[in-house]
């Protein structure tokens, strides 16, 4: 696990975490800001376009809400999509 | 209530140049807290909302208003979800594309297409509007119901400001008829 501060909120750090684990970079710095969430993919075919770099809040107005936001981003990434498929497809042939 | 949607602004010209974390503590500043604010596109700037407020019209109108306060002469691109192809709709509603495309295929009066080419796209609320009034065999949202509506009023909107009067009254008068 990476050496960053945590994030203040524990819904959003656990997010955040959701967010590594997929290969995400996090990184720390702002005010009404805390960090960003990068993409690891970046390529021509990515549909998040804008989502690709997420903006977190220090405080967001729902916790809650904002951990769901960051955690949909990922799950919605088209690439990360393409490439869980693509794994699926090979694990079930072999 | 709270409603979810995203909004898409194109940067105007006087913050090119200006950096995306003094655009995103702007709009930390002017109540877009409830927001997941995207900055990965140059030139624009996608907010992911989830706003609280008594009807879906409420939640898109503060929305806008409070983007626009942070940033002025930012231009709205597209509000979503309104512009969906049928995996999106899939999605949205919890089952799986090849079941909306059986849909689609057994009833004629499945809602057209306002593009058909190599993909197709709908106008959200359209598709929901009519698996809703189908038996309760899908259960859907009103909240999402009420937010597409409303999108693709914006949407519909937005790109209304390029209707040339004079061809707009010739159109009408044969398309609406």
């Amino acid at each position: 696990m990476s050496s960053r501060a945590k994030h203040p909120k524990k819904e959003v750090e656990e997010a955040l975490r959701y967010a590594e684990e997929a290969g995400s970079r996090v990184s720390v710095g702002g005010s009404h800001a805390w960090g960003k969430v990068y993409c690891p993919y970046d390529d021509e075919e990515c549909r998040c376009g804008e989502f690709c770099i997420a903006s977190v809040w220090s405080t967001p107005k729902n916790a809650g809400n904002h951990a769901r936001q960051i955690k949909r981003v990922v799950d919605n990434c088209t690439t990360r999509k393409r490439h869980l498929q693509a794994a699926q497809k090979k694990a079930v042939s072999e | 209530m709270e409603y979810e949607f995203t909004l898409k602004f194109k940067l105007p010209t006087a913050d090119a140049s200006t950096s995306t974390d003094s655009l995103v503590e702007r709009l930390g500043a002017a109540e877009c807290d409830d927001a997941l604010v995207g900055v990965g596109q140059p030139g624009r700037v996608a907010l992911s909302f989830t706003r609280e407020a008594k009807s879906a019209s409420d939640a898109i109108l503060s929305a806008i208003k409070d983007v626009l306060r942070a940033i002025p002469g930012a231009r709205l691109i597209e509000a979503a979800p309104d512009y969906v192809g049928l995996t999106d709709v899939a999605e949205l509603v919890g089952v799986t594309r090849q079941n909306m495309r059986k849909l689609m295929a057994a009833h004629l009066d499945f809602p057209s297409p306002v593009h058909e080419g190599s993909s197709q796209v709908w106008h959200l609320e359209s598709v929901l509007r009519w698996l809703a009034g189908r038996d309760g065999s899908y259960p859907i949202d009103q909240r999402l119901l009420d937010v597409a509506y409303i999108t693709m009023q914006c949407n519909l909107t937005n790109e209304a400001r390029r209707l040339e009067p004079l061809h707009h009254s010739r159109i009408r008068k044969w398309v609406t008829a």
